[in-house]
Parts: structure tokens; C-alpha cells; sequence
């Protein structure tokens, strides 16, 4: 079901999607007047989506009477609590394979960075998703909506960035809210319907981007990303997923992280390949017991086994480890005390030939990873690696994946760009790297197999 | 810690290479843990197994009926199977030591996380 859908942070019902705003001309009327257009000039695709809406909790209902929408809570324009528990509102609908790839975008984290093909993906699936739901209309609900309309409260959480953003804040004085207001204020005129802030039935959720306008209703209260079965988030569990989905873990495989802080890429993994023999190493006791409390929370105790190591001194024989999946720590609260060097070397140790490394790179980690390649590539200059199987293996930008079941299209953009500049480091060699955005900071998800043994 | 992961642990004290393997394990508190049975993993994880490391872990803990070896055919034997279930996945060490057998440093167990942190001295080259 759509809960499945795991590298989705938030899935929304699309109302309308258009160009961005034209801001060049700063004018704060014409801004006004272009967001009021938004609501007013096609009242029909707000009505349709409401209608679609307004099915899905009915199905909800009819599955779950205990649905108590009192009991959720969001607070508008700020991200949502985690922890709150999840309520199901989901489609009886069936999710195909092929609808949950196209959708493997990671929504918030990435929302600042979004391509044009990731939108564009999301906006078919939900027209999509719009048709088929058509099949459950009928006569009866369209007239109890008409008649629902006025009753209607909600509430509009606005998001601007890029350069938009900027014009906004600084040149016309419209922050987010600002705008919020004006679209509620249109909406209250346009339908009738009531706001409010505190408890609204309906959530209207705007984001103006450089690439797109585009206004939507999320189909859940609480983002996709907040998993029941985490009890505390280390890593962005989108991302934790999208890193176990590209390591492509068979069953029986050994899968180590050795810097797996409160273990959330196994967490992710374990759900969705159980019959793995997964281990989690730090060299944190509180990080360890943080994973400990997790584990147990989740009921994965006993799929995943914890150590207490140094990723530079792994107590493993060469060669005896699968699948290598680790968020390279960054920032400001965990530092590497450690060189990404060695702790590359270190894991190139334990890896079977044909294993795969599946790494979170902050992007000063992949530049440094990058220039120690360069210095030992004698004048090579970078158009020069096309013999090497990771350049062929690398996705072709805005193509369809059709065949790759684990690679997430959102990446794909940005994957040619960054393979270009990352060579072969050791018995590694990069197969796949995807920028992405970790809200404030981009990190690069970067995916090495090894090819030969050592000292071959 | 589960037997699985006591057959894979090597000692990585510097200049003990391979002889650090396998880890002398003694356990002061061990858990039967009930684990859901699935054949195919266990048929799985049996080619990864050095025998004489689980032998000897298992004879340390008193485990009975530890099959002595992988016998013919045995992804199709549920019998073998369920007992190499036990042995690796539900048997679990969560109080002891662990011993490299070369330089004798001993590693502290607790709450069935092994603690495999050297001291900067240890690792030094």
C-alpha cells in the first residue's frame, strides 16, 4: 500500500502544477495577484482533488472507525513531530512495483533541490492516481460533497526557496506565511470554506520552487518518512532506505555497517530484506544503545547483531563481508575522528570480491576521496576513464530506468555529473553517485564495488 | 551475541593476523532466544561456518546436540537445519569474554555487545 512507499518522505494529491511564479518583475501586486490565480483560475482541478480526497478517508473510515483526526496534530509551516504515532489513511488501492520506482523520490530532503523530472514523475503518478480513483466516484459523494463544501476548515502551509525565496523575503516582504495567508484568504472568498490553524480537516500545502508552482493535499497527516517502527531517527529514514535499496542485498548476504550510530540503515534494511545476517558496529556506547533500544522497539533484536569496534580496526577476516551500508558521519554533531581514507581501506579489507560499499559522503568527504584519485592518476584528464566498467554502468540522465529496480529516478540527473568525477579508488571502483540534499547540506550517496583481491 | 557472529570474529590485535582467530569465548550469562525458523537462511549461513570455531564455542557453552558437520544434502534436512538454527541464531552470549587465542587480550561482553576497541598502543603498526 502506500505506506510502502519508502524513499518517499510525503505524498500529496496534486491540485494544481504550473511554471514558477514570474518574479522579475518585484512587483508585490503582481506577485499577489499571480498566487490568487493560482486558486481562482481553475476552481474545478481544487474541486476534483477535494473529491478524491474526501474518497480516500471515506475508504479509511470504512477500514478503520477508530480514525480519530483529533488525536493528529501538524503544526503548519514547521516539519512534523516524528514520533507521533501513525493513523492509516490508505487506498484499498494496490501499489504497483513500477508506481512505487516512479515515486522514489525523497520529498522533503530534496525539496530544495528538486529536478523538473522527479516533479514531473510525481505529477503523473498523482494524475495517475486521480484516474483511478474516477472508478470509485459516484453521483451520491458528489453531491454530499457540494453540499460539505462550506463546512470545510483548513489550513495552508506554505515553502519557498531558491531564488523565489529570496525575492520573497527580501525584496517584496511575502514570507511563506504571508503567502499562506493571501492563498487562505482567496480560498475562504473561492469555496466557502473556514480556516483553521489549530485542527483544520484539510491541509493545503503550497511550494514555489525556481522549476515549479505546485499545490497539493497531503495524502497522510504524518510524512511517509516517519516509520512506526523507528522509536529515534539517527539518519532520515528515506535515505537510510534509498542507501539499503542501491547496496542490492541478496538473502543470506552478511550486511555490515560499521558506523551504524543508532542503526537506522539497518533498521530500514531489515524490514524490507529479513533474511539477511545483519551487523551494526560503533564505537559509541550511547550510540550502541541507542541502537540497542531501537532494535528492540522494532521487534529486530534478533536480525541484527551489535559490536562495539573501530571502522579502521574491524575484528573480521579479509574478505568476509557481503555488503558494506554506512553513513560516514559529517557535521556538526558527530565528527570523523578518522581519515576517509583509511576507513575506506579498512572496509576494501573486509569486503568480498564483487561486494558492494554503499556510502553517505558529506561532499567534503567526496572531494577528498575524489583528489586522491586525481594525485594518483598520472595526467590523466577526466574524459580519459571510458574503458572502465563503472562509466558504462552509470545511468543515463533523465532516462527511463525500466530495468533497475533499486535505483530511484530522483537521482538519476545528477549520477553522470558525479561518476565523471569520481575514479577508482584501490580494488574500489564507483559504480553509482547521487547528490543529494540533506535539507541544508547535499551529501552524495556513492556506490563502490570491488573488483579484484588486494595486492592483485 | 549469537554464535553466528562468534564464528566470524578474528582478533585484530596488530602482528596476530590469522592466529587470532578463533575467539576463546567464556560466557557468565547465555539466553536461549527464541528465533523464527526459516530454512533458507540457515542453509544459507551453513557454507559460511568454520566448524571448529562453532565446535569449540558450542562445547564451551555445553550445547548438546551440535551437529559435528555439515552433512550431505542438508538444505533439504530440517532436522539438521533446526539444530544449526540454534546453535548460530538462538543461543545468545549476553555476559562473558572473548580471548584472542594469540596474544591473550581479553574482550568484555556485556548486554550481548561484544567490546572490540583496542588501545591506540594495540593498534599501533
Amino acid at each position: 500500500m502506500l505506506k510502502k512507499l519508502k524513499s518517499a518522505e510525503r505524498l500529496f494529491l496534486l491540485i494544481k502544477k504550473q511554471f514558477p511564479l514570474n518574479v522579475s518583475s518585484v512587483s508585490k501586486g503582481k506577485i499577489l495577484s499571480e498566487i490568487q490565480r493560482l486558486i481562482n483560475d481553475d476552481p474545478e482541478s481544487w474541486l476534483n482533488a477535494i473529491s478524491t480526497w474526501k474518497n480516500l478517508l471515506e475508504l479509511d473510515a470504512k477500514k478503520d472507525k477508530l480514525f480519530q483526526r483529533a488525536a493528529l496534530f501538524q503544526r503548519a509551516a514547521n516539519p512534523p513531530k516524528r514520533k507521533v504515532e501513525e493513523n492509516d489513511i490508505i487506498s484499498a488501492k494496490k501499489l504497483k512495483t513500477k508506481q512505487l520506482q516512479e515515486l522514489q523520490e525523497s520529498g522533503e530532503c530534496l525539496l530544495e533541490k528538486q529536478t523538473e523530472e522527479e516533479t514531473q514523475e510525481q505529477g503523473d503518478f498523482l494524475t495517475e492516481r486521480e484516474k483511478s480513483q474516477e472508478a470509485f466516484q459516484n453521483d451520491v459523494v458528489k453531491a454530499a460533497d457540494a453540499k460539505n463544501q462550506n463546512d470545510l476548515t483548513f489550513r495552508v502551509s506554505c515553502r519557498c526557496s531558491g531564488a523565489i525565496a529570496k525575492t520573497f523575503t527580501a525584496q517584496v516582504h511575502l514570507p511563506p506565511k504571508e503567502v499562506g495567508r493571501i492563498t487562505g484568504i482567496a480560498l475562504m472568498k473561492q469555496f466557502g470554506w473556514k480556516a483553521d490553524l489549530r485542527n483544520p480537516n484539510l491541509e493545503i500545502f503550497i511550494h514555489l520552487n525556481d522549476i515549479y508552482s505546485v499545490v497539493g493535499i497531503p495524502v497522510f497527516r504524518i510524512p511517509l518518512a516517519s516509520r512506526a517502527y523507528i522509536k529515534t531517527a539517527g539518519l532520515r529514514s528515506t535515505i537510510a532506505w534509498a542507501l539499503a535499496s542501491l547496496a542490492e542485498i541478496q538473502a543470506g548476504a552478511f550486511v555490515l555497517d560499521p558506523m551504524c550510530g543508532l542503526g537506522t540503515i539497518l533498521l530500514e534494511a531489515a524490514k524490507e530484506w529479513p533474511d539477511v545476517y545483519y551487523v551494526g558496529a560503533d564505537v559509541s556506547d550511547s550510540q550502541l544503545l541507542g541502537a540497542y533500544d531501537n532494535l528492540k522497539a522494532a521487534g529486530l533484536k534478533n536480525k541484527i547483531e551489535l559490536l562495539q569496534v573501530s571502522v579502521i580496526d574491524l575484528p573480521l577476516p579479509s574478505e568476509s563481508v557481503d555488503v558494506i551500508i554506512s553513513d560516514i558521519p559529517f557535521g556538526k554533531k558527530f565528527k570523523l575522528g578518522e581519515d576517509i581514507k583509511s576507513i575506506l581501506q579498512e572496509m576494501e579489507r573486509v569486503l568480498h570480491v564483487g561486494g558492494a560499499i554503499v556510502l553517505l559522503l558529506s561532499e567534503e568527504h567526496h572531494r577528498r576521496l575524489k583528489d586522491d584519485e586525481q594525485s594518483s592518476i598520472p595526467l590523466n584528464s577526466e574524459g580519459s576513464h571510458t574503458g572502465e566498467p563503472s562509466i558504462k554502468k552509470c545511468l543515463k540522465p533523465g532516462g527511463k530506468t525500466g530495468t533497475s529496480e533499486t535505483v530511484s529516478s530522483s537521482f538519476e540527473a545528477s549520477s553522470q555529473e558525479c561518476l565523471d568525477k569520481t575514479p577508482p579508488f584501490g580494488s574500489l571502483v564507483p559504480v553509482e553517485c547521487h547528490k543529494v540534499s540533506l535539507g541544508r547540506t547535499d551529501a552524495f550517496i556513492c556506490k563502490y564495488r570491488k573488483l579484484h583481491s588486494l595486492g592483485l | 551475541m549469537k554464535l553466528l557472529t562468534h564464528n566470524l570474529l578474528s582478533s585484530h590485535v596488530r602482528g596476530v593476523g590469522p592466529r587470532g582467530f578463533p575467539l576463546r569465548l567464556q560466557a557468565t550469562e547465555v539466553r536461549i532466544n527464541p528465533v523464527e525458523f526459516n530454512p533458507d537462511f540457515v542453509a544459507r549461513m551453513i557454507p559460511k561456518v568454520e566448524w571448529a570455531a562453532l565446535l569449540e564455542a558450542a562445547d564451551t557453552l555445553h550445547l548438546v546436540e551440535v551437529p559435528k558437520e555439515p552433512i550431505e544434502g542438508y538444505e533439504h534436512d530440517e532436522k539438521f537445519l533446526r539444530k544449526m538454527h540454534h546453535v548460530l541464531l538462538e543461543v545468545d552470549v549476553l555476559e562473558g569474554t572473548l580471548q584472542c587465542p594469540e596474544s591473550g587480550r581479553l574482550f568484555p561482553i556485556s548486554r550481548g555487545i561484544p567490546n572490540m576497541l583496542l588501545s591506540d598502543e594495540e593498534t599501533e603498526t
